[in-house]
């Protein structure tokens, strides 16, 4: 049977060489008067189109639209809840791209979905099935800064609450797989009680979505099979920073998906379609074929659009080949 | 070391190094890119604004000068498309609507010319006071480069320090006192800031000059005092956009460097007052002494305008005068 492949999330925004780089140029003139709002929508929707277009091409079965819209996974959310204003500019884990730190200083609320359109558009335009990517609570927490609850755990509780919202009105449109990212997790196995916790506020406002915890750029050896016990379908690795959750998914119950990173989202080194397959096999017999399923290491953005594309198309093409 | 000491009782004035370019420049490169004029058309562009940067920071009294690195694009493309052994990739994103073209290392890096010499002669040529010599080094060079060559970062790095010190030794010969060798990945991560210090080691080894790197924040918190180890005589550091928060770390465990004061937030169009400025100088002082603090904004200019760069630089002189005043 055909293993199952999808993306984590993000997608190159810059054209395929040469081509013209239509987002780039609508912000510059937005910021300049130029242009107008529905020109940068626009944009955002011709961008999202090719994304998932690009994807679908490649033989992706579970694709995103890109998060073409995002500056990162953090303001979008923030932005849609009361409490909380944008700050300055940190770097993303280890990579050199940056995101703007959320800093509560209120109570926070919903103020109304966040992404919801943009899955509506997504879903409305792919012929693939379509996936969700929500923060998790315990990474928005950790990168946000809490000027208002001064407790960790009410902290997280409260973002998580707002979250659930996010993934209840996700799932009202039609997502059926929604993906919660708790990158910050592996570095935070103190963490592990108040994320499972955190966690199971979400999952439980949903009925009929299949829910992924995601961890990328590390090992979850940290974490222990403890993570195993939290309340979602099924959980996401970075086999490749992470070389030691080739262990921790022995550990996985039968019950539980896998979503295994397997082409390196952060470096242009091709992989070799061979070696690919020999990995998804030994998955494959590890987890079993039916639960399995295979995509880059983390979100795609990292890498230019040519080489994105390339290790999706191989990706597939090994996926194929071990499912013929 | 003394050789190269400033005169003064200290709180000299510098810059990080990049400022922003002026719109002749920005459209200059694109016609370059284009072809539509030629190399040496660009660089008399590229001069005279060097030249107006390096008076202007005369004009205001500036101790250490920069020439502002009108002819870089980016920290590490410049370098990577100097170097056999790296090629410009595509266009990645940073943040917002900010790209670079990261490098790829497809085979062993070297280095065949000098890379920065002309330009440091031309900027000191231009003034009396000292021009910084300023390269990016090896290890940020590594992390901020996709890698298709090398088995192991170590590898990629060590190679890199290699080619940076011989540029280094070149701009010493050339006669500059002060070296800068930026490494704002540094603080990224942990388990390899050995091989930051191990880098930097062979990069600074055979100098003479005062030797300085910039930092940026990072995994400040945890990188220090270890950071103390890489062997610089000075680090750089950002305090205007984490409130100063870093002095708190000194108080454990005492800065023994010189230090580059960053007092301005490079990513806000606000203008800091002097006021504001000089009492960071002033809360400063009491972790780090006047005779070991260089004071300039958080980190390169160049994503500011021409005009935000000029007055931020001003108000930092005045700060510094205000503070030098009370010394």
């Amino acid at each position: 049977m055909a293993i199952e492949t999808t993306v984590v999330g993000s997608y190159p925004k810059p054209p395929t060489e040469g081509e013209q780089f239509t987002l780039r140029k609508t912000l510059h003139a937005l910021s300049r008067g130029d242009a107008s709002e529905s020109d940068l929508r626009a944009a955002h929707e011709a961008l999202a189109r090719e994304v998932i277009e690009e994807q679908e091409a490649a033989g992706i079965g579970i694709v995103t639209d890109g998060h073409v819209r995002w500056d990162d996974i953090l303001t979008p959310f923030a932005r849609h809840m009361a409490g909380f204003e944008i700050g300055g500019l940190l770097r993303w884990f280890d990579n050199n791209v940056y995101y703007r730190r959320p800093i509560c200083i209120g109570p926070i609320e919903w103020r109304g979905p966040a992404s919801v359109d943009a899955f509506k558009f997504a879903k409305s335009i792919a012929k693939s099935r379509v996936k969700a990517v929500i923060p998790g609570p315990v990474t928005f927490a950790r990168l946000a800064v809490d000027e208002h609850y001064s407790d960790h755990q009410e902290f997280v509780l409260a973002i998580s609450r707002v979250l659930a919202q996010e993934a209840f009105e996700l799932e009202a449109a039609g997502a059926e797989f929604i993906q919660i990212d708790e990158p910050a997790l592996l570095e935070a196995p103190e963490d592990l009680d108040l994320a499972r916790e955190a966690i199971y506020v979400i999952t439980s406002e949903l009925k009929t979505a299949e829910t992924t915890l995601a961890t990328y750029f590390g090992d979850a050896k940290r974490l222990g099979p403890e993570l195993f016990e939290f309340p979602v379908a099924g959980f996401a690795f970075d086999l490749i920073s992470g070389p030691e959750n080739m262990q921790v998914i022995k550990e996985l119950p039968p019950e539980k998906r896998l979503q295994a990173g397997i082409v390196d989202a952060r470096n242009t080194r091709l992989e070799a379609t061979d070696d690919l397959v020999r990995e998804i096999e030994e998955l494959a017999s590890i987890v079993g074929a039916k639960s399995l399923r295979v995509s880059p290491s983390a979100g795609l953005e990292f890498l230019p659009r040519e080489k994105a594309r390339a290790k999706l198309q191989r990706l597939s093409e090994a996926a194929r080949r071990v499912g013929s | 070391m003394t050789e190269n000491q400033l005169p003064g009782p200290g709180l000299w004035t510098t810059s990080v190094g990049s400022f922003p370019k002026p719109d002749y420049i920005t459209k200059a490169r694109s016609q370059f890119a284009r072809g539509e004029i030629d190399r040496e058309a660009l660089r008399e562009l590229e001069r005279k604004a060097t030249r107006e940067w390096v008076e202007f920071q005369d004009s205001i009294g500036t101790d250490l000068i920069v020439d502002g690195e009108m002819y870089r694009g980016d920290m590490v493309a410049f370098f990577a498309e100097e170097m056999p052994g790296l090629e410009i990739g595509g266009l990645v994103r940073s943040y917002g609507n900010r790209y670079y073209r990261k490098p790829i290392a497809t085979g062993p890096v070297g280095r065949d010319h000098p890379m920065t010499v002309d330009w440091w002669e031309y900027a000191q040529s231009l003034t009396d006071k000292p021009v910084k010599g300023m390269l990016t080094g090896p290890y940020t060079i590594c992390d901020w480069s996709f890698n298709e060559h090398y088995s192991s970062r170590r590898d990629f790095v060590l190679d890199l320090a290699k080619v940076v010190r011989d540029e280094a030794l070149d701009l010493e010969r050339a006669g500059a006192r002060f070296i800068q060798i930026d490494e704002p990945a540094a603080s990224t991560r942990m388990d390899e800031l050995d091989l930051v210090i191990e880098s930097m080691n062979i990069v600074t080894e055979p100098l003479q000059a005062h030797t300085i790197t910039h930092i940026c924040y990072g995994k400040f918190h945890e990188a220090y005092p270890k950071m103390l180890d890489i062997p610089v005589d000075q680090i750089d550091l950002e305090f205007a956009n984490s409130e100063y928060s870093l002095l708190e770390e000194f108080s454990d465990n005492p800065f023994t460097k010189f230090i580059g004061l960053g007092i301005s937030d490079v990513h806000t169009h606000d203008i800091e007052p002097v006021d504001a400025m000089a009492e960071g100088i002033r809360r400063s002082l009491k972790h780090i002494p006047a005779e070991r603090m260089f004071v300039d904004p958080d980190c390169g200019l160049k994503t500011r305008t021409v005009e935000e760069a000029k007055e931020k630089l001003s108000n930092i002189k005045k700060a510094v005068d205000v503070v030098r005043a009370e010394l």
